[in-house]
């Protein structure tokens, strides 16, 4: 199945040569000169996975991830000319599933493409596919998500790390684990995108997010789910 | 960095002691203090000494002449009772008294005889003058003085006089001087130590914020602290300071400009190189190893860019991203890849260590510690964790021909390469490495591996080993 990518880029020499790179890849590719056609791209085209500048003529990147993630739950890859802290911690504020850093390569691109479109694969002495964590329900298999009854709204990798946690059955998983399994990184990952992640995750599925009683803290070692 | 200074330069630092300002105002005080405290020392000898034996000169004239007078006086008398005579002279301690009189000799004591009086002293005696001499008698010095008897009597009246009492007195004076010019000597380069202290203190700033600007903290700023002899120094020093650090923050803005600037050109050429390779088979063969030469060279390119970002990042105070890293795992994951199989070998003393770290930058340093061994040392051959006092010691090997001991220095520069061929695109790496071990607190240096090779350490300090 041919996996769709909606580029972001006003550079267009970059937009050209990434298109013909990722078609290469495998996918198919459409493209956005600006914040706004991307905005609209998402909507028309449902595109698999977005990439997204941050440096765009309109408006800034941040802003449009954050109205892309507004009505769709499409895995955004940012892609920054800059490698500022700041930068990072902010695209993935703003909702951003992964971040790449000029200059890219197609081919490391689609790594990271197919690393967010995986799907959670059970572990091997994994029998029930529906984990509790009290009254919070995770369906591994079914991808229902839902607190006392009320279903919670995911976007495709938050889910995907709630799921990887619930395999575990209670498990510690070290930031690498989860970097490896969400994103496909080996074990030098950027840690601060499953420090966000696991943020925006307790933002949806706890109660009072600053006292998780689901998705804990092992200091030191990572994370793992109250079962 | 540990890295030892090369020998000629230690060599030539030694040979030229006291080099610093401070040592030699102390030294020239030491001195000064050493040659006036001996200059007092031999005036206050001469003088008293002198006058010492002066006196007891005088003193012995006097006493033998009143002793002569009274003997002329009771020879007139009595010639027959000389030695009772003698013996009957007031008591003069522990004088010996000599009496020759027409060609005999008498004396008081068993061990001053005639013959210890030279024939000299005894000449001018018998010529009418009266005379005194030192004498040595069985090793121990006295002064003889001779009177001659009036010519009614005839004859000469000798007192021997010792002088060992004198001469330790002298003894002790002189220790006593020699003693207090080397306490002088010593309190003067105390002195001297103090006052230099006090007066170079500005000096010793300007010194100190010299070499802070040397090791690289370039916003160190001089105050005068309302040191009239320090203003003019200060301000001329923070001048300079000052637009040393704009120039190097706009060289480091620059460095980081171009190679953001790169980044999007560069992102068009690899893609595109990227395309072209993946139609490889279509190209006609004349063009495939142009082809590939360009492939290599866009790498490296790209390579120098990503260091040069790297760089400007961490001029640019990029913060560390810190979390608690497991130091075995996360060497044996960096070493490995970039070698391209196992080379990492894990003390088992320090299997369990965490720290803080920042984690890309570790991966950093040991991918180029790795890389570097690649290039310039035919291949790493073993990654070494293992532990050291407060500390974790990793240990990346290679056996190429090791890096001569003077340059060990300079390899951690930048565009410095290990080896003769510094076109192979590690120009930057080690500088990196240098940084980011600095910025974790840690040591790096290049030794020399046990059977050849060249072996760069890593020391990352740690809580608990």
């Amino acid at each position: 199945m041919t996996r769709s990518v909606l580029l972001v880029e006003d550079d267009p020499r970059v937009r050209r040569v990434l298109r013909l790179a990722l078609e290469d890849e495998g996918y198919h590719v459409t493209e956005a000169a600006d914040g706004e056609q991307g905005v609209d791209g998402v909507t028309r085209d449902a595109p698999d996975v977005v990439l997204l500048d941050l440096m765009l003529p309109d408006r800034d990147g941040f802003s449009v991830c954050r109205t892309i993630r507004q009505g769709s739950d499409v895995p955004v890859i940012i892609v920054s000319a800059r490698t500022d802290s700041h930068d990072v911690v902010a695209g993935l504020e703003a909702g951003a599933d992964d971040y790449v850093t000029k200059p890219l390569v197609a081919k490391e691109l689609s790594a990271r493409i197919r690393a967010l479109l995986r799907r959670v694969e059970p572990s091997a002495h994994q029998h029930h596919r529906v984990v509790w964590s009290g009254d919070l329900r995770v369906g591994v298999d079914d991808g229902v998500v839902s607190r006392s009854g009320t279903p919670v709204s995911l976007s495709r990798t938050e889910f995907r790390l709630l799921a990887e946690l619930a395999v575990m059955e209670g498990s510690v998983c070290s930031r690498e684990h989860l970097l490896d399994r969400v994103w496909g990184y080996g074990y030098f990952g950027d840690s601060r995108i499953v420090d966000v992640h696991v943020r925006r995750l307790r933002m949806r599925v706890e109660p009072d997010p600053a006292n998780p009683r689901h998705v804990v803290t092992a200091r030191g070692l990572g994370y793992r789910l109250v079962v | 960095m540990g890295v030892t200074a090369p020998r000629g330069r230690r060599l030539q630092q030694w040979m030229s002691l006291p080099r610093s300002l401070r040592s030699r105002v102390t030294v020239a005080f030491g001195l000064l203090a050493l040659a006036l405290s001996a200059l007092l020392a031999a005036l206050a000898w001469t003088f008293v000494s002198s006058r010492l034996v002066t006196q007891r000169q005088d003193a012995g004239v006097r006493a033998t002449t009143v002793d002569a007078e009274a003997i002329t006086v009771a020879l007139l008398r009595d010639r027959t009772q000389i030695p009772s005579l003698l013996d009957g002279l007031p008591d003069t301690g522990s004088s010996s008294s000599l009496l020759s009189s027409g060609g005999r000799w008498f004396t008081t004591s068993p061990t001053v005889g005639p013959r210890s009086l030279p024939a000299a002293l005894v000449h001018t005696v018998d010529g009418g003058l009266v005379a005194r001499q030192r004498i040595d008698v069985a090793g121990a010095p006295f002064l003889a003085v001779g009177v001659p008897l009036g010519s009614s009597v005839g004859g000469a009246y000798y007192e021997v006089f010792p002088l060992s009492d004198l001469d330790r007195t002298l003894h002790v004076l002189s220790v006593t001087l020699v003693v207090a010019a080397l306490v002088t000597s010593l309190l003067g380069l105390a002195v001297g130590r103090f006052a230099s202290r006090l007066a170079l203190r500005p000096l010793v700033r300007f010194d100190e914020a010299a070499s802070a600007v040397a090791r690289g903290d370039l916003d160190t700023r001089l105050d005068a602290e309302g040191d009239p002899g320090l203003e003019g120094l200060a301000a001329s020093f923070n001048r300079t300071a000052e637009a040393l650090q704009q120039r190097v923050v706009a060289d480091a803005r620059f460095a980081g400009d171009v190679s953001h600037e790169l980044r999007t050109p560069l992102t068009t050429m690899l893609n595109s190189m990227q395309v072209v390779r993946n139609r490889e088979a279509e190209l006609p063969p004349s063009v495939r190893e142009p082809l590939a030469l360009l492939h290599d060279e866009l790498n490296r390119f790209r390579h120098l860019v990503v260091d040069l970002i790297e760089i400007s990042r961490h001029d640019g105070g990029d913060p560390l991203v810190l979390e608690t890293v497991h130091v075995g795992d996360l060497v044996r994951h960096a070493a490995d890849a970039a070698a391209g199989r196992p080379v990492t070998e894990v003390d088992p003393a320090v299997r369990d260590v965490r720290r803080p770290g920042d984690k890309r930058r570790l991966e950093r340093v040991l991918t180029n510690l790795v890389d570097n061994a690649t290039v310039h040392g035919y291949g790493c051959v073993r990654v070494g964790v293992l532990p050291a006092p407060g500390a974790v010691r990793i240990e990346v090997d290679d056996a190429g021909p090791g890096v001569a001991p003077e340059r060990r220095d300079r390899v951690f520069d930048r565009f410095a390469s290990g080896g003769q061929r510094s076109s192979d695109g590690v120009g930057l790496g080690l500088s990196i490495v240098a940084r980011h071990v600095e910025v974790h607190g840690g040591q790096v240096w290049v030794e020399e591996r046990p059977g050849g090779g060249a072996r760069f350490v890593v020391l990352l300090p740690v809580e608990e080993v």
